[in-house]
């Protein structure tokens, strides 16, 4: 218990000194110190927890109790304060409403319920601090290179990098309180702190485009967060409990008490998890920096949605009301962000609907609760969570050296940021083919929903798969083009933007090679521990035949790629005479200088953000009240 | 015999022809003469092509474009000039801007006469290089063998 | 772990390696044959195929990028390891992935080299595969379904072949069929016919010993995806191989019929179509078989 409350309050304190410390060597040598000690002492935890069965600590503090109120109240007032100073009404009502009924909940409803094991630890707690504290503190280690090109680039503006740290590291505190919290006030509370850390951090540039899609973030959190609140106040009330295990368990005896409360808390983990209708807000998140987009959709932020989405995946096995929204959000939100990614060539706006796409297949596993769907869910959280943070501290680097994150702009990029680009493809790679893991999870996601006679989740599958397929292969490819030997630009890199990507790409890998084992020491013992027994989509002997292909792939490619070919080289045909080859200009027909250059296909007209965007947002909007009334049926029923 | 000459893949070209040759060409591809018996397939492209059939003399505007076509055919390479205007620049050879017949840009190896060529002789002219392309295949490997 | 499943893969990759190709190189050249007749011709040599890849590998050695031929080796490397799992009675879903990987190299292998035919012939056959995947997944879903394994190998202990109940998965499967054996009117990412506007699109830049891979690799494809139309008709009966290999035959013809008689149609269209189908056939056999 020592190593979670160091894991939580030592990321505080290197948030309060690096936002006071305004010198650069010293935020250097705090960031690094504090990366390298969360680092290691995460990973004792996850070592002395390994297999571990939940484990309950009995804790109970007054004192925790008080910091929650006032943090309550601290977040309440900023945002109050900011919607006051950019006018923003709708803010302003949902910041005064969660205030108020935070603090009646506080003074009037949670003193009668006590928890006394406020916090625990199991296997999925291990896996998720696990991708806080390796992933997440390693997108903070990236950020130092990345802030200084960031504040070079951007004169203009106010160098707020004290600030911007101080958030980075407060946001991994917080992610360590809900990962650890059994007492559902504390969990409520670490919530909150991130949806206000992503607030600042979206609005951290105070462009106008930033600050509006900051708010966007804050309107539609807070209105989650007023789903958790509401599941507070339903547990406090009628089931006299704040424990969430007391919770679970209370709710698989009498499926039909828990069917609002669970509802209300999926809805916070839907609106957290950026699935549709929310997802606007995790789109707008982009114009951060990019260590906040890599921290926000790899190992924060979302991830506390479906964290807390998974864990409540035993109740949607059996409460059907709730069970069905988070299935139908969860499988459209994937195959629709799927579509919309293909007519993308922003590059962080793939990587944007990607992770929309992904987290809805964890959703949708969560809500289909069996024991192989829970496996699927895991593995898509781990694997998502270091490909994605790979892809976007490359994103972010390539758009620092080569002045765009345009997919188009790309081009040749195999040869202008060798490193870079080989890493980058690693990152796609995992993301979505064979042998690596994200396919596997996907594998197992289908033969779950196919044991569950999910048909609807099925056919969303099939189709979101292939759309998948689409948008990450022409990426790829635009990545591997070689002509001509372009100046290469990769020389300026910052060695902490090194460091944090050669480490995302070998814990991707690592992953993918140690599949089995992973299963087996962490997913297994969790679902045990839950279920009381295991199952697995998948054969033990497909997996350890995919972890030595995912081997075998990586060693040829990366000694194939090198470009080692003895073949003689000769220029590409022009249909023309060529002048210069490297640069693909011809003479034409008419005796012109002419230059072929192609672009992907984005298929717009079929799968263009307005065409589907209305679609998405009325069904599952439309879904979301269905299950409410449902819900709202039963309570009234029992009644 | 070798594989060289079973499955000779062509490539046409038209230099600057009056199009008599090029019609001929394209007749002796279609189904009626049925080159296919012989293996030999019309590719659009001169990197899958064995034989290049060159139609039309050779003006300065073309020479480089019969150039890069020719350079970027794999050895062993054929190339076939069907009609008189690609042998030797027929009737327009005294143009101001005519070079000649296609052996002024490129190595020809069979010369297909005919105005226009008729498809029996550009098929003669075709099988005629087989044997040519036969022995430069030879030729390709013992370079080979011996560059290993 | 189970070693007989790792022997049984090895061994079944082995021989499809050494077998498909022949197989492949036979059906190409009957292929090629019917088509002419079909033309009114008489058409080239039922070894012609195979003529055609001895010659490309005594070509000449040249390459436009230097990380295109590792692309192909994978490309090819994956097909055959798809078949051999196919071939041994394994896991069809990892067929399916597998094969797509390949798939994926060699779109690669396309872009790599950064020519415009190649890289339109890629981006189009990147299409091709989002169009014909969700029918292919819907595809084996039906299979395990019916047979209540993934394993090819389950089909032995049917007592009825998989077709009775999944017979319009089945057809969906015929569908899309004609777009993986990359047959007109769904050649769009490169045709077999010269003067078109892509050149010869993927292929372009592929020249001898490495378009031999491809031809190779095509062939091998093709007997994949004729085993996989045979196993809709094989279970517990020893005469139901017999059956299973006629039907192929028999739709092998009908593919050949139909790239004769289709003009090719744009993108859209085979995107539109194939995603209806797999719909339609695909979903409808797949919630018959779940909820009945």
């Amino acid at each position: 218990m020592g190593l979670i409350g160091f894991l939580i309050l030592f990321p505080l304190l290197s948030a309060l000194l690096l936002f006071f410390i305004k010198s650069d060597t010293a935020r250097d040598a705090i960031v690094v110190v504090s990366v390298a000690t969360i680092v290691v002492a995460t990973l004792a935890l996850c070592i002395g927890n390994l297999s571990t069965p939940p484990v309950y600590f009995e804790f109970d503090s007054q004192v925790v109790e008080i910091v929650c109120t006032i943090l309550s109240v601290v977040i309440g007032v900023i945002i109050l304060w900011f919607a006051w100073k950019y006018k923003n009404v709708l803010a302003g009502v949902l910041g005064a409403i969660q205030l108020v009924a935070a603090l009646i909940f506080d003074f009037a409803v949670a003193p009668g319920v006590h928890v006394e094991q406020g916090l625990y630890i199991d296997s999925l707690s291990v896996m998720m601090a696990f991708i806080i504290g390796v992933i997440g503190s390693g997108i903070c280690l990236y950020a130092l290179g990345y802030m200084k090109d960031h504040v070079a680039h951007h004169s203009e503006e106010e160098d707020r990098r004290p600030l911007f740290f101080a958030l980075m590291f407060l946001f991994l505190s917080a992610m360590f309180v809900i990962v650890f919290s059994n007492n559902m006030i504390w969990m409520f509370t670490g919530w909150e702190v991130t949806t206000l850390c992503s607030f600042l951090l979206i609005g951290y540039t105070r462009t106008e485009e930033a600050i509006a899609n900051s708010f966007r973030q804050i309107i539609m959190n807070i209105a989650g967060g007023l789903g958790f609140l509401l599941a507070l106040y339903y547990c406090a009330i009628n089931m006299h409990t704040l424990s969430f295990v007391e919770f679970i368990q209370m709710g698989i005896s009498a499926p039909a008490v828990i069917s609002l409360p669970v509802c209300a808390l999926a809805f916070a983990g839907i609106t957290k998890a950026a699935q549709m209708p929310f997802h606007s807000w995790l789109l707008g998140a982009m114009v951060a920096p990019t260590p906040t987009s890599a921290l926000l959709h790899s190992s924060t932020m979302v991830k506390a949605g479906v964290f807390l989405l998974v864990k409540l995946a035993p109740l949607f096995a059996i409460s059907t009301a709730p069970a069905v929204m988070v299935v139908l959000i969860g499988g459209i939100t994937f195959t629709l962000a799927s579509f919309m990614a293909i007519s993308q060539s922003n590059a962080k706006r793939v990587l944007a609907y990607s992770t929309v796409a992904n987290l809805g297949l964890i959703v949708a596993c969560a809500g289909v609760g069996t024991p192989e769907a829970v496996w699927a869910a895991m593995f898509l959280i781990l694997f998502h969570a270091a490909a994605k943070s790979l892809l976007f501290l490359c994103v972010g680097t390539a758009e620092h050296h080569i002045g765009s994150r345009d997919i188009e702009d790309m081009d040749l990029l195999f040869e202008r940021m060798p490193q870079l680009a080989r890493n980058m493809m690693v990152g796609i790679m995992v993301m979505f083919i064979a042998p690596f893991g994200m396919l596997i999870s996907k594998w197992a996601t289908l033969v779950s929903f196919v044991d569950n006679h999910q048909v609807a989740l099925i056919i969303l599958l099939a189709f979101g798969s292939a759309a998948t397929f689409m948008f990450w292969a022409k990426w790829l490819g635009k990545l591997s083009g070689i002509a001509g030997h372009p100046a290469n630009v990769e020389k300026t890199v910052y060695k902490s933007e090194w460091a944090a990507i050669y480490t995302m790409t070998a814990l991707a890998l690592v992953f993918c090679v140690a599949l089995p084992v992973i299963s087996s020491g962490v997913v297994m013992p969790y679902i045990s521990g839950v279920y009381g027994y295991t199952m697995m989509a998948l054969d033990s002997d497909i997996l350890a035949l995919m972890s030595i292909l995912s081997i075998a792939v990586i060693f040829v490619l990366l000694a194939g790629s090198t470009g080692g070919s003895k073949k003689r080289k000769v220029d590409a045909y022009l249909a023309g005479v060529s002048v210069n080859n490297a640069d693909r200009t011809y003479r034409n027909a008419l005796s012109q200088e002419a230059t072929a250059t192609v672009r992907n296909m984005y298929l717009a007209d079929t799968f263009g953000e307005e065409t589907i965007t209305p679609v998405a947002v009325v069904s599952t909007t439309i879904i979301i009240i269905g299950a409410f009334a449902a819900a709202l049926a039963t309570v009234a029923a029992l009644l | 015999m070798g594989f060289a000459s079973k499955s000779p893949w062509v490539i046409h070209y038209d230099a600057s022809s009056c199009n008599g040759c090029d019609i001929e060409v394209l007749a002796a591809l279609c189904p009626g003469y049925d080159v296919e018996r012989f293996g030999i397939i019309n590719t659009g492209n001169p990197k899958h092509a064995d034989i290049f059939l060159v139609t039309g003399s050779v003006n300065e505007q073309n020479k480089p474009v019969l150039q890069e076509i020719y350079s970027q055919m794999l050895e062993p390479k054929v190339v076939v000039a069907c009609g008189c205007c690609a042998c030797t620049g027929g009737v327009f050879h005294d143009c101001y801007n005519v070079l000649g017949g296609v052996d002024k840009a490129i190595p020809v190896d069979v010369y297909a006469p005919g105005c226009a060529v008729r498809p029996e002789a550009i098929i003669d002219a075709v099988v005629e290089g087989l044997g040519v392309l036969e022995q430069k295949s030879e030729a390709l490997k013992e370079q080979q063998k011996r560059g290993a | 772990m189970d070693m007989n499943f790792f022997l049984s893969t090895i061994i079944g990759t082995l021989c499809f390696a050494v077998l498909a190709p022949i197989v492949g190189c036979l059906l190409s050249g009957a292929d090629r044959i019917i088509s002419a007749r079909m033309q009114g011709r008489v058409g080239p040599k039922l070894l012609q195929p195979y003529w055609d890849v001895r010659k490309l590998l005594g070509k000449d050695k040249i390459a436009v990028s230097g990380s295109e031929d590792t692309y192909i080796n994978l490309a090819l490397f994956f097909s055959l390891l798809a078949g051999g799992i196919f071939f041994s009675g394994g896991n069809f879903l990892l067929v399916v992935f597998v094969i797509t990987l390949s798939s994926l190299f060699f779109i690669v292998a396309a872009y790599s080299t950064r020519s415009p035919y190649a890289e339109v012939g890629a981006a189009r056959e990147t299409l091709q595969v989002m169009s014909y995947e969700p029918m292919i997944l819907l595809m084996t879903v039906a299979f395990y379904q019916v047979v209540g394994t993934f394993d090819v190998g389950g089909v032995m202990l049917m007592n009825h072949p998989v077709i009775c109940t999944a017979w319009a998965a089945f057809l969906g499967l015929l569908f899309v069929l004609t777009i993986k054996l990359r047959k007109s009117p769904f050649d769009i990412s490169s045709s077999h016919h010269a003067h078109q506007e892509i050149v010869k699109g993927t292929t372009t830049e592929m020249s001898g010993p490495t378009l031999a891979k491809v031809e190779i690799m095509h062939w091998v494809e093709n007997v994949l995806f004729m085993g996989w139309v045979g196993v809709f008709f094989v279970y517990a009966n020893p005469i139901s191989i017999a059956v299973a290999l006629i039907a192929v035959v028999l739709i092998y013809f009908f593919e050949i019929w139909i790239d004769n008689n289709f003009a090719r149609v744009k993108w859209q269209a085979m995107l539109k179509w194939a995603w209806i189908a797999a719909l339609i056939a695909g979903g409808l056999n797949v919630a018959f078989l779940a909820f009945m």
